[in-house]
C-alpha cells in the first residue's frame, strides 16, 4: 500500500468527474490535482457541489462519470485502500450520545483495525491534539457543540490519515469554537497532511490554505494559489513595502518599473500593484535595495478572498 | 472478520447502559410471572386435584406461547432500526467511511439484537424451571420449544435488519418489520385456511390436496410447531411428510428465511454507495 502511495506524486486527483442526481447535474466536469502537504480550500455557495465532491472522495458516493484517485488508489474500485488513507469529517454528523468520549474514539479506532495498545496510544494522542484530554471520561452527550466537533476531528485523526477531507468543519460554531477549530486545522497543516477543506466562510480558509478552488453550480470556476488567482483575475498582486525614512525614494524607484501599475503610501508603508509573475517578486526587492532603498519589510499580501469570490461567482446557486 | 466485533461491543455498551435494558427485562419477566400466577390460581380453584398435580403440563405451554408472542412483538424492534437509526442520527457516513465491512456491520448489529433477545429468553428460565417442577411436561419438549423460539427470534431479527437497510426512517422500518412478522406468523396460516375453504367450496367436500397444502403452510408456523410437539396433535394419514415433526420443517424454513434476509442485507450494504 505504502509503495503505491509513495510512487504517486499527487495525493488527490479528479479527472473529468460528473455527478448527476437523476437529471440534476451536481458536479460538472471537475478536474483537480493536489500534491502531498497541500492545503486546498474548497469554496462555493451552498449547493455548489462541495459536499458531493467530498462524499465521492470519501468513497461514500459513486461518480456518474470520471476518475477519482487518492494516493494512487481508485476511489471507485479500491474503496478500502482509500479509506485507510483518508480521514473524513462530514459537514453534519452525529455522535453516539450514550458513549463516553474515549469509548467513542475506541469504537472508531477498532473499526480501523487498530490493536488495543495502538488504540490506547492513538486515543491519548488525538485527545491531546484536540485539547479534550480532560473530557476523556465525559459522556458525549454532555459535550458542547464545539467539543463534539473537536471530538469528531479527533476521530478523523485516529488512524493517522495522510489525507484529510473536512467538509465545513467549523459550521454552526460560535466564534470562539470556530477559532479553536481553525487553529487545529492549522496545526494539521503543519503536520504535513494533505487537506481538502470546504467552507463558504471565506475568511476561515484564507489564513492556512496553500491553494483554493471556487466551485459554483457543480463547475470549478477557478483553482490555484490565491495570489495566482488574484493575478489572473486582476492582472496584479499586491506588495506591501515598509521603508526606513522617506518613502519618496522608493516610490520613485517603483514608478520606473514597468510591472508596477500603481503605488499608494500610508506613512512609511507603500502598497504596490505588481503585475509580474508572483514568484519573480524577489527581483523587485533586489532592484529596490540596489537603488538604495532601506527596506524594513517586503511582503506579498494575499488578496481578499471575498473579493475574488464575488468577482468569480455569479450567484447561480446561493 | 474476527469474533471480536467493535460494532457488537459498542451496541452492547449502549444497550446495557442505563435503566432501559434492565427495565425491559424486568417488565418481560414480570408480565410472564403475572400471567403464570393468574393461570395457576385459576387452575387451583377450578380444576380437580389430578389436574392440579399435573399443572406443569398446562402452565408450561402457556408460558411458552406467551413468550413466543412476546418474541414476535419485541424481536423486530431490536434490529429494525439498526441501520435506520445510524442514518437518522447521522453516524452512518462515519461508519461506512471506516474500514468496517458489510459482514462486520451485519454481525455487529444482528448479533447485538440477538444477544439481547437471548438474554430476555434466558431471563424466563427460572419460571420454566418452576413450571417444569410441577410435572406434566417433558424436558425434551421444553428444549424443542426453546429452539423454535430462538430460531424464530433469529429470523425476525434478520428480516428486520433487512428492512432497516431498505427503509430510511426507523419508525417505518419497525412497522414494516412487525408487519412481516405478522405475515409470517398469522398471515400464512390465514392464507392456508382461506385456500382450504376455497378448495372445499369448489370440490364440495374435504379435498386431500388442499388439506396437504394447508398442513405444509402450517409447518412454517412456530406456534403450530410448539403445539404439535407439546400436545402431540395427531395428523390425518394422508398428510404429506407425516413422519417429520412440525418443528423440524419450521426451524428449517425459518433458517432459510434468515439466510435469505442476511444475504440480501449484505448485498444491500455492499452497494451502499448507490443509496446512502
Amino acid at each position: 500500500m505504502e509503495n503505491t502511495e509513495q510512487q504517486s506524486s499527487s495525493m488527490i486527483k479528479l479527472e473529468h468527474v460528473y455527478k448527476y442526481y437523476k437529471s440534476f447535474l451536481a458536479v460538472n466536469d471537475l478536474n483537480l490535482e493536489l500534491g502531498r502537504g497541500e492545503v486546498f480550500g474548497f469554496i462555493g455557495p451552498n449547493g455548489a457541489g462541495k459536499t458531493t465532491t467530498i462524499k465521492m472522495l470519501s468513497t461514500l458516493m459513486l461518480p456518474t462519470q470520471g476518475e477519482l484517485t487518492i494516493g494512487g488508489y481508485s476511489v471507485v474500485r479500491e474503496p478500502y485502500e482509500v479509506r485507510r488513507l483518508i480521514g473524513y469529517m462530514p459537514d453534519s454528523f452525529g455522535v453516539y450520545e450514550d458513549l463516553l468520549a474515549w469509548e467513542y474514539l475506541d469504537y472508531f479506532a477498532a473499526l480501523y483495525k487498530m490493536g488495543p495498545a495502538e488504540r490506547k496510544r492513538a486515543i491519548s494522542d488525538v485527545l491531546e491534539l484536540t485539547d479534550l484530554t480532560a473530557k476523556r471520561d465525559a459522556q458525549v452527550m454532555s459535550l458542547s457543540r464545539g467539543m463534539k466537533q473537536r471530538l469528531c476531528l479527533a476521530k478523523t485523526l485516529l488512524h493517522d490519515p495522510s489525507v484529510l477531507l473536512l467538509d465545513e468543519p467549523a459550521s454552526g460554531l460560535d466564534p470562539h469554537a470556530r477559532i479553536e477549530i481553525r487553529e487545529l486545522i492549522r496545526e494539521l497543516c503543519r503536520m504535513g497532511k494533505t487537506v481538502l477543506v470546504s467552507s463558504h466562510i471565506l475568511t476561515e480558509l484564507a489564513d492556512f490554505c496553500t491553494s483554493i478552488g471556487i466551485i459554483e453550480a457543480g463547475r470549478m470556476l477557478v483553482a490555484g494559489r490565491i495570489d495566482e488567482i488574484t493575478a489572473q483575475l486582476t492582472g496584479h498582486v499586491m506588495i506591501e513595502i515598509t521603508v526606513k525614512g522617506d518613502p519618496v525614494l522608493a516610490m520613485d524607484a517603483l514608478a520606473e518599473r514597468p510591472e508596477i501599475k500603481r503605488t499608494t503610501s500610508d506613512g512609511r508603508t507603500i502598497h504596490a500593484e505588481y503585475s509580474g509573475h508572483p514568484d519573480d517578486a524577489d527581483e523587485l526587492l533586489e532592484y529596490l535595495v540596489m537603488r538604495g532603498v532601506r527596506i524594513l519589510s517586503f511582503t506579498r499580501t494575499e488578496a481578499d478572498l471575498e473579493d475574488i469570490f464575488l468577482k468569480i461567482t455569479r450567484g447561480v446557486v446561493a | 472478520m474476527t469474533l471480536w466485533n467493535p460494532i457488537l461491543i459498542k451496541e452492547m455498551r449502549t444497550r446495557m447502559r442505563g435503566k432501559r435494558a434492565f427495565l425491559v427485562l424486568t417488565g418481560y419477566v414480570l408480565v410472564l410471572s403475572m400471567i403464570l400466577g393468574g393461570f395457576y390460581v385459576a387452575i387451583n380453584r377450578a380444576a380437580p386435584v389430578t389436574v392440579v398435580n399435573q399443572a406443569g403440563g398446562m402452565l408450561t405451554p402457556v408460558l411458552i406461547y406467551v413468550q413466543m408472542a412476546l418474541i414476535c412483538l419485541i424481536a423486530p424492534t431490536f434490529s429494525a432500526s439498526a441501520i435506520s437509526s445510524e442514518r437518522e442520527q447521522q453516524t452512518f457516513d462515519l461508519l461506512i467511511a471506516s474500514l468496517a465491512r458489510p459482514s462486520t456491520i451485519l454481525v455487529g448489529k444482528v448479533g447485538a439484537a440477538l444477544s439481547y433477545l437471548l438474554l430476555t429468553l434466558f431471563g424466563s428460565l427460572p419460571l420454566i424451571a418452576l413450571t417444569y417442577s410441577l410435572g406434566g411436561i417433558a424436558l425434551r419438549d421444553i428444549a424443542i420449544a426453546y429452539l423454535v423460539m430462538i430460531v424464530a427470534g433469529i429470523a425476525f431479527c434478520s428480516t428486520s435488519f433487512l428492512w432497516s437497510t431498505l427503509i430510511r426512517r426507523g419508525v417505518l422500518a419497525q412497522l414494516v418489520s412487525i408487519g412481516t412478522v405478522i405475515v409470517l406468523v398469522a398471515g400464512i396460516p390465514a392464507v392456508s385456511l382461506f385456500l382450504s375453504a376455497l378448495a372445499n367450496n369448489f370440490s364440495g367436500g374435504q379435498s386431500q390436496s388442499a388439506m396437504n397444502i394447508v398442513f405444509l403452510l402450517l409447518r412454517t408456523n412456530p406456534f403450530a410447531a410448539i403445539a404439535t410437539q407439546i400436545h402431540g396433535i395427531p395428523l390425518p394419514s394422508f398428510v404429506w411428510l407425516r413422519e417429520i415433526p412440525f418443528w423440524i420443517t419450521q426451524v428449517l424454513f425459518y433458517l432459510v428465511v434468515t439466510a435469505l434476509s442476511l444475504y440480501l442485507s449484505v448485498k444491500r450494504l455492499e452497494r451502499v454507495r448507490k443509496w446512502i
